[in-house]
């Protein structure tokens, strides 16, 4: 059966200010966390377009490294919220308080107030918390206390979740799961990077040594200019052909959405763009597929939704790029 | 039924221009108020169509109707119950239907009706030119329908036009089809003969100034193909029609009546002498005749011509009859032996035929016939003396002779002296009768213009000619020309050498005063050329003709095997319409670079190396390098111009760039003529 190699750059690579920035890039992040360029590579896609990453592997494995390694490289204000079970909406997102030397009430903004925001453990906590999150991620705003606070500019949220002990937590149903740009798993190191890994002192010393090699300026201007990236008629044939196996088939329990299309172009167009290409060509879409559709899609016979993967191999086999 | 329907705007002009076309070649041959008529009603309907007029009312209906059955009526009583009245009442009926062509079916009708008027067309004429101008029409007619049915959004002529003339270039192999193995069913019904049209070609009998007549006309009487050998010699192509034995002081006639042309028992008795009365000598020459009609039943023959074709019968004179009138052009095969005699014993009942001249008038001619005889010794010498007489004398050949008196012999042999090929043979025969010598008058052409396109002769009514047959002593039946004694040229090069500065000859044919330009000339010939390839091969292509292709292509024809031959023929054709069908579905709207770039697959596919159906051009090139890197270079470019091409390109509606698709399909050619070693070594 045919898949697209993960690690492997198949779409090809023209050198330019793009291609080399994200280079440079995954070189630094790649400090950090070793071993993962790709994944690397799609949670930058991810946050080059504009959207929000969910990362989803067991403990230990990272993802807190790879937050905050990005966090340094991109240059961007970086806060950390544990969830917890008892974490109130009011604990992400800010209070008012009574300043009694002022006497006026102050609001005190959360840590939600933050370029990247990581949310780690987001299972763990209760809907009602999840869901001020997910508006926040949802309006790049927060509403409190009758007032509204337009959140910084960039805005990325980069949650975690933890697939397996399940007890007591309060897993993302597939509504939520949906504002997700991309689902990465990270996955063990390989041989190699862990010999690496456990030949460094320490873990922390590795992140301390990224340094920064993006503005935020840059990230605007991936934003930008991701959204002029041509797509061609035969790649919107492509596109719509992916979406419109999912819809026709009984195997899947639903079809992609409208936002799970368009999020697909839209993580296509800034790969491509990454690529340092004006253009998309189908394997800039099969290279993001994965990540984007795999918490999107559901088999008819599964119950804990972790029949993505194979439902997008079968997506990558089946549709003929070329029709 | 929708009571507004209204005709689409695009679809009526479609309509209206398909029934002009259609009834050109019927106003060409019909009176001048029927084509009024039409354009009468195709004007009414345009009007109809822009709001002005109504369509007809109950009165104006019943009033057509009641035209139409009067000019039926007269029509019948003048030109008799025929092609010309059934088809003018047709071309009525069909004009009149446009006024109250309101609903769709109506225009089916009307449409139906065209096509009848093309077969019409096909009654009168099956020619080169009309065949494609039918073709024409037919494709207009098609394109009537596509516009009746398309929306007033798509109403593009161009387009159109494009459907129709696919629809109808998808036909064509169907129609050949069908041309070749469609049984040939002699018709249920006769066709009427044309009742109007003209006898045309030599007749059966003979005063001066009816061949002169035909002199004047360019019309073609027939083309000849010799099929064992080089033509004869131009003098030497005297074609045979008619023999003419009696002679009443000015015309000469045939035999017998005209009810004896169709007489099976003639034939069969002439069967039974036949070898008696000829003594052969020479090679036979074959040769085929397509002869034009007619509307008489003799065909034209070489000396001692013996028919090869069915139908066709010969006389005790050696003339040859077809079986029934020629009222259409009809091809025949010809055998002749130019050097045999016939008849080396005269009956006394022939002698006596061929001696006959009225008793009166003509007083100077039969004393100068006797007088002549008495002076020399044998007949022969007879002959000599009196053709030396006309080369002597000063006569002349020309199509405008001087009147003649009573006594016509008397006066052209000593006053006029002037005259065409009739007045010689005329004169001639008279001097020979007069003096004892047995003599027939013989018509029929004289010479040939060789088209060296198709190697083939052509014969043109200018050529109807008029000489005589002698009956000498041991040598039978003699062939005697006194024109040629008085214009050698008429028989070496051709009448229009002869005549060439005769001012009657030819002269309101433009054709030929352009002739004497040499490309015109050639042109002539050629367009000729193809014409008699098209009666050859198309027009004459009979029952008979294709039995003999069955016959050649899968030997002897049983009924099983024509059986299976329909049989395989039917499937075939459902197949291929079951194909098309198939294929319109998916595949009828693909890009043809998506095209040549599966094709691309497939000719990998043929070294194992297909792409898959998930894999996009990138990894494919990745892949396919991999294990074949020999191909690294010309993959590299293909993709890259595919990518350019299907992805890279910006706008949708701008098309394919015609510039890159050339360079993918040379890419193409490179990847085969790279792949091929590679797969003569995989098998």
């Amino acid at each position: 059966m045919f898949s697209v190699d993960l690690d492997k750059q198949s779409a090809p690579v023209v050198d330019n200010q793009f291609s080399q920035q994200v280079d440079r890039t995954v070189g630094e992040v790649s400090k950090a966390l070793l071993g993962k360029g790709h994944q690397i590579r799609l949670a930058l896609c991810c946050l080059f377009s504009g959207g929000h990453l969910l990362i989803e592997d067991l403990p230990g494995m990272g993802k807190t490294t790879l937050s905050y390694a990005l966090a340094k490289a991109m240059g961007l204000e970086y806060t950390r919220i544990q969830f917890t079970s008892d974490l109130l909406p009011a604990d992400i997102l800010g209070i008012t308080i009574f300043d009694q030397n002022s006497g006026q009430f102050q609001f005190h903004p959360g840590p939600i107030f933050s370029q990247l925001v990581l949310a780690d453990e987001i299972n763990r906590t209760t809907p009602k918390t999840q869901s001020a999150l997910l508006e926040a991620m949802e309006e790049r705003q927060v509403t409190v206390e009758g007032e509204t606070r337009v959140l910084p500019e960039p805005f990325f949220v980069i949650a975690t979740q933890n697939p397996v002990t399940l007890a007591g937590t309060y897993p993302l149903p597939e509504s939520q799961l949906d504002r997700f740009l991309m689902r990465l798993r990270l996955g063990y190191p390989d041989q190699r990077a862990e010999r690496e890994l456990l030949e460094m002192n320490t873990e922390w010393d590795k992140v301390e040594e990224v340094s920064q090699c993006l503005s935020t300026a840059d990230v605007a201007n991936f934003r930008k200019r991701s959204a002029e990236v041509n797509a061609s008629p035969a790649l919107l044939d492509y596109v719509q052909r992916l979406v419109a196996y999912t819809r026709g088939k009984d195997d899947f329990h639903y079809g992609l959405s409208p936002r799970g299309s368009l999020a697909m172009m839209r993580a296509a167009k800034t790969w491509a763009l990454m690529c340092g290409r004006d253009h998309v060509v189908p394997e800039d879409v099969q290279v993001i597929l994965p990540a984007v559709v795999e918490h999107r899609l559901r088999a008819a016979t599964d119950e804990d939704g972790h029949t993505g993967g194979s439902l997008v191999q079968r997506l990558l086999s089946e549709v003929d790029v070329i029709s | 039924m929708d009571i507004n329907y209204q005709i689409p705007r695009a679809a009526l002009l479609w309509i209206l221009v398909s029934v002009v076309l259609v009834i050109i070649p019927q106003s060409i041959r019909m009176p001048f108020w029927l084509s009024a008529v039409a354009l009468l009603c195709v004007g009414w309907r345009l009007l109809i169509f822009s709001g002005r007029l109504d369509y007809p009312g109950k009165a104006m209906r019943v009033a057509v109707v009641v035209f139409t059955l009067i000019i039926s009526v007269s029509q019948m009583r003048n030109l008799g119950v025929g092609l010309e009245s059934a088809s003018s009442l047709l071309t009525l009926g069909f004009v009149f239907k446009l006024i109250e062509m309101r609903y769709k079916r109506d225009i089916y009708v009307v449409i139906c009706l065209s096509f009848l008027m093309c077969m019409v067309a096909f009654l009168y004429s099956q020619s080169v030119l009309v065949t494609i101008y039918i073709a024409f029409c037919v494709m207009v007619i098609i394109g009537a329908m596509i516009a009746l049915n398309r929306s007033t959004l798509q109403a593009d002529h161009r387009s159109t036009w494009r459907m129709a003339m696919r629809i109808a270039a998808q036909a064509v192999p169907l129609t050949i089809v069908l041309f070749l193995v469609f049984p040939r069913i002699a018709p249920l019904w006769a066709v009427p003969v044309q009742t109007s049209a003209g006898r045309t070609g030599v007749s059966d009998e003979m005063s001066p100034g009816d061949l002169s007549a035909l002199g004047r006309s360019n019309e073609l009487a027939f083309r000849v193909q010799f099929e064992n050998g080089p033509p004869p010699l131009h003098e030497d192509l005297y074609w045979r029609g008619l023999v003419l034995e009696n002679f009443d002081g000015e015309t000469w006639t045939r035999r017998r009546g005209r009810s004896a042309y169709s007489g099976a028992a003639e034939y069969a008795n002439f069967q039974f002498t036949w070898r008696d009365r000829v003594r052969l000598g020479g090679e036979p020459l074959t040769y085929n005749v397509i002869q034009e009609p007619t509307q008489q039943p003799w065909i034209y023959g070489l000396h001692l011509a013996e028919p090869l074709s069915r139908n066709i019968y010969q006389s005790r004179n050696f003339e040859a009859f077809n079986n029934g009138l020629i009222a259409k052009r009809i091809s025949y095969d010809m055998q002749s032996y130019m050097s045999s005699q016939t008849d080396l014993i005269l009956l006394d009942s022939a002698r006596r035929r061929n001696l006959d001249v009225p008793q009166q008038g003509n007083e100077r001619s039969r004393e100068f016939a006797q007088q002549l005889r008495s002076s020399v010794n044998s007949d022969r010498d007879y002959v000599n003396a009196v053709l030396s007489h006309f080369q002597q004398n000063p006569f002349y050949y020309t199509l405008n002779p001087e009147l003649l008196g009573d006594n016509r012999i008397d006066d052209f042999l000593f006053n006029t002296r002037q005259g065409f090929c009739e007045h010689y043979a005329s004169t001639f025969g008279f001097l020979m009768r007069a003096a004892g010598v047995p003599t027939r008058v013989v018509v029929g052409y004289q010479g040939a213009e060789y088209n060296r396109f198709e190697d083939y002769m052509m014969v043109y009514q200018y050529n109807a000619h008029a000489w005589n047959e002698v009956w000498l002593e041991g040598e039978g039946w003699v062939r005697f020309d006194p024109t040629a004694a008085v214009s050698p040229t008429r028989i070496r090069l051709g009448v229009e050498a002869a005549l060439q500065d005769d001012p009657g000859f030819l002269d309101e044919s433009l054709l030929a005063a352009v002739g004497r330009f040499n490309w015109v000339n050639t042109l002539r010939l050629r367009l000729d050329a193809i014409e008699y390839e098209w009666n050859r091969r198309v027009v004459n292509y009979d029952e008979e003709v294709q039995f003999e292709l069955f016959e050649r292509l899968f030997g002897e024809v049983t009924q099983q095997k024509a059986m299976l031959l329909l049989i395989a023929l039917a499937s075939i054709v459902i197949l291929g319409v079951g194909m098309t069908i198939i294929r319109i579905e998916p595949r009828g709207q693909q890009d043809p670079v998506v095209r040549l770039y599966n094709r691309i697959s497939d000719e990998l596919a043929k070294v194992g190396l297909e792409r898959r159906k998930g894999e996009g051009p990138l990894s494919y090139r990745d892949r396919v390098v991999a294990s074949k890197p020999e191909l690294a270079t010309v993959m590299a470019e293909l993709t890259d111009l595919y990518v350019q091409i299907s992805y890279r390109n910006q706008a949708a509606d701008s098309g394919v760039d015609r510039q890159q698709f050339a360079a993918l399909q040379s890419c193409f050619r490179q990847l085969k003529s790279v792949l091929s070693p590679l797969r003569q070594r995989l098998s």
